[in-house]
């Protein structure tokens, strides 16, 4: 028989169980912590409860003994979605990242912004979207991990596609509109949003690394996220025209072969892999091995 | 001069009216409206096979469509009202008079045609007493039945979705009744007889597989910390005192999160092969960690379960299987079993009163009954003992005679003190009785009596009513651990407190439980991919539960 699951799961963990086993031991110090009670000030508003982190732990910690900042996001508080305080503090932590040269890690977890506050979620998106840039062109990495219940959608995962690397497992996903949102306005014909196996098999971890739109693809756990995060540092950072060049060349081409793919085994189909039906089931390692020798490839202008 | 054969004639001619439109006993698809308005009589009483799980859709589908000029006032028996095709029949004029069992989907809308007069009730009934009443009373004059594949003699397949079949073709072939039935493919040969052919007059080839509704599946993703807890002190407090062997546990999470606490918590406290070892269930994936440990012995089974087909097939000396490899269910037999053959029953509801009673049941919906309180009730006629039989009779009756003292079936009741949007578990009066009053019901739908629970578990501890020796230490027991819900608020902090020192009353540190360590890392599986593993690939999942 199979063995039991034992251990953390990255999916089952919560935000600050995920920095604990992610980071070096007692490393993390975090700014602007529940102790202060920075709440989000629309909640209220809505007789909704409030959390005294509003969802986002920011922090310093050194991650195999690189200091680095980190930020994440808990995705059973509003699915981590963005308000105004929970975007406002990844926005100071990449700001403070530039001032401070460090890089940063961003553990996604987000269902988007959060509705009560769309204009000040909507907003803290595109000043976290200008940090990041910023802080990449002054040569330092962000690096998102992406493997939380929440997935990473809507303002989220325009954040991930700002990022020097993104690290996912299996349970990730990835994607702007999420499957209600394309049943809603496409119809059920264009997207089945109860069909949970189609949303991974065109958002899920593994399609998401087999066309490049992800570059680690890791176990659902946290020693696996940590041994990807640490590889990630270690590659060359910066962001230039060249290597934007390259990427818009890379998504025409992935625009000119998958274009007509109605489905995730379609693209797999088309990549080469010989039995793309296989490729959900497939043990994690087993699929990293396949994968390997026949994936897209991102740039990291990504 | 008396007549002796005017069903048998009757049969007779719908037969011949029928083979207008028939090839020996098969019928095209699509003159299977025509069929059924050539052999249906205005006022036939009518079993369109249907229960939580399987459906005879295309029948469904066909009955819909005939003239309603022709066919009228169909009294309809059935075990679900489930398809919207089941009440659109009523909506039509096809049907009036309707006694059934379950209605899951169709609860509200059931609710209103009732308050609107289309349908007339006779009466909500449990399964197994529903197929009594084919024996007797309600005995279907056609029954409408669905299968796997059938041969060119009518032999019929109905594969590990057996459930109601035998019971309804054996009330209505057996006194003269019409059999049509659909299946998926005719085939040369079927892979083991489920329903003989001679039982069986008319067949239709559909081309596609009857629908089944995965009803029994619980995403162990979903499995809440609270539903933990409640979990543990059932096993600590209810399974390994009592030493319950031979169950049936309702669908809810609580009791998924039992079944998936066996080869953890259960291995820990070293009750393996002391309970859970017989089962009257179907084949829940949230079994297998068990299964796969070696707890279980021997699983009877209602029906089937979607995804469940393979690893049932390739673990027959703890199901039951047919020649063909696969599982044979049957609904009327597992039912008994429940009845008769188990000490415990343990479920989920969604309001328990003052004294007991529970409910499923809300102002706007009426879901029926299905099989929960045959499984929910003590047998009386039951005569064989068994240990936790007779040490809760001991519990229930203290002073009686030993020999003379009736056993008891364990009753229990497990769940949230608040449940899903925060709706209390606990109610003073419950909504059935409202919607007994709205609908002119005589009786209101009770799902468990009061008087047949034996114990009610919530997150605040066990209250064990057997103990109880008075309607006043009945309520306070129940308030006892309902927490903070209107009703919990109202208890006697003192009798309660009497109560827990003559363990009436059991809370978590009682039991040794500390509440926090009721965390989701005590489950033999944490996803339904765990399942899939730990069944070696053999649960397939449907697609609606998988998250890769």
């Amino acid at each position: 028989m199979t063995a039991l699951p034992s251990g953390l799961s990255w999916l089952e963990a919560s935000a600050r169980q995920r920095l604990a086993a992610l980071l070096d031991p007692g490393s993390f110090a975090e700014f602007i912590g529940p102790e202060q009670r920075e709440r989000s000030p629309h909640l209220r508003l809505f007789d909704l409860p409030e959390q005294f982190d509003d969802g986002m732990i920011v922090g310093r910690a050194t991650l195999c003994r690189t200091p680095v900042l980190v930020a994440a996001q808990e995705g059973r508080f509003m699915g981590g979605a963005f308000g105004e305080v929970h975007g406002a503090k990844l926005t100071g932590l990449l700001r403070a990242a530039a001032l401070l040269g460090r890089d940063v890690l961003i553990l996604f977890d987000t269902g988007g912004v959060r509705l009560q506050e769309a204009n000040a979620g909507e907003l803290a998106i595109s000043e976290i979207m200008r940090a990041i840039v910023d802080l990449r062109r002054a040569g330092n990495r962000v690096i998102g991990l992406i493997g939380g219940r929440a997935g990473c959608y809507g303002g989220g995962g325009l954040i991930a596609g700002c990022c020097s690397a993104l690290i996912v497992s299996e349970q990730g996903r990835i994607s702007v509109s999420g499957p209600e949102v394309i049943e809603t306005n496409k119809g059920v014909e264009e997207f089945d949003s109860r069909d949970r196996a189609l949303v991974w098999r065109t958002m899920g971890g593994k399609h998401r690394y087999l066309i490049g739109g992800a570059d680690g693809y890791v176990a659902d756990d946290p020693a696996a996220f940590r041994a990807a995060t640490q590889s990630a540092l270690g590659r060359s950072p910066g962001l230039d025209l060249s290597m934007l060049h390259a990427e818009h060349q890379r998504l025409t081409r992935r625009l000119a072969r998958f274009g007509n793919a109605r489905d995730g085994t379609d693209v797999w189909s088309t990549l080469g892999i010989a039995d793309p039906d296989a490729i959900p089931g497939l043990a994690d390692d087993d699929f990293r091995h396949l994968a390997d020798a026949c994936r897209e490839v991102a740039d990291d202008a990504r | 001069m008396a007549e002796w054969c005017e069903q048998r004639d009757a049969l007779n001619q719908r037969l011949a009216a029928g083979q207008s439109h028939a090839a020996g006993k098969r019928v095209p698809l699509d003159r299977l409206p025509a069929l059924l308005e050539s052999v249906l009589r205005p006022g036939d009483r009518v079993c369109l096979e249907g229960d939580n799980q399987k459906q005879a859709e295309a029948l469904a589908r066909a009955l819909a469509q005939v003239d309603p000029a022709r066919v009228h006032d169909l009294h309809m028996v059935q075990s679900g009202v489930v398809l919207p095709e089941h009440l659109d029949v009523f909506e039509k004029g096809i049907a009036r008079r309707l006694d059934y069992s379950y209605s899951g989907p169709q609860a509200a809308r059931i609710a209103r045609m009732l308050f609107g007069g289309k349908i007339a009730l006779g009466a909500v009934h449990t399964y197994l007493e529903l197929f009594a009443r084919y024996f007797i009373d309600l005995t279907p004059h056609v029954a409408l039945i669905a299968a796997v594949s059938a041969d060119r003699d009518g032999n019929l397949y109905t594969g590990p979705n057996t459930e109601d079949t035998p019971t309804v073709v054996e009330a209505t072939s057996y006194k003269s009744g019409l059999v049509i039935a659909q299946v998926a493919k005719i085939v040369d040969k079927v892979p083991r007889v489920d329903i003989p052919g001679d039982l069986v007059h008319f067949v239709v080839e559909t081309g596609t597989p009857f629908y089944v509704e995965p009803l029994f599946t619980r995403d162990p993703a979903a499995i809440t910390e609270t539903q933990i807890l409640t979990a543990m002190l059932a096993i600590k407090g209810i399974y390994a005192p009592y030493g319950v062997r031979r169950l049936n546990h309702g669908i809810g999470f609580s009791t998924a999160a039992i079944e998936l606490l066996l080869p953890t918590l259960g291995e820990r406290l070293g009750l393996k092969g002391k309970i859970c070892t017989h089962f009257a269930l179907n084949p829940h994936p949230t079994l297998i960690p068990a299964i796969e440990a070696g707890w279980v012995e021997q699983i009877h089974c209602f029906g089937s379960e979607v995804g469940m087909e393979d690893y049932v097939a390739a673990r027959p000396d703890v199901f039951f299987t047919g020649p063909d490899g696969s599982l044979r269910s049957n609904r009327a037999m597992c039912q008994t079993a429940g009845l008769y053959a188990c000490d415990m029953f343990i479920g989920s509801t969604l309001q328990i009163d003052l004294e007991g009673h529970s409910s499923t049941v809300t102002t706007s919906r009426i879901a029926g009954f299905g099989g929960a309180p045959n499984m929910g009730s003590d047998a009386r006629g039951r005569r064989h003992p068994s240990d936790p039989w007779v040490k809760a009779g001991v519990e229930a009756d203290p002073l009686g005679s030993p020999a003379l003292r009736r056993g008891r079936k364990l009753v229990v009741q497990i769940g949230e003190t608040f449940g899903e949007g925060n709706a209390p578990l606990f109610v003073e009066r419950l909504d059935a009785l409202d919607l007994a009053h709205k609908l002119d019901l005589e009786l209101a739908p009770v799902m468990v009596y009061g008087d047949d629970v034996t114990h009610i578990v919530t997150e605040e501890g066990i209250a064990n009513l057997l103990l109880c020796r008075d309607k006043d230490e009945r309520e306070q027991a129940i308030r006892g651990v309902a927490g903070y819900t209107e009703v919990g608020r109202g208890r006697d902090p003192a009798m309660v407190a009497r109560l827990r020192e003559r363990g009436v009353i059991r809370r978590p540190e009682d039991l040794a439980i500390d509440p926090l360590d009721a965390d989701r890392s005590m489950l033999a599986a944490r996803s339904i991919k765990d399942l899939m593993l730990a069944s070696g690939g053999l649960y397939r999942p449907p697609s609606r539960f998988r998250n890769w």
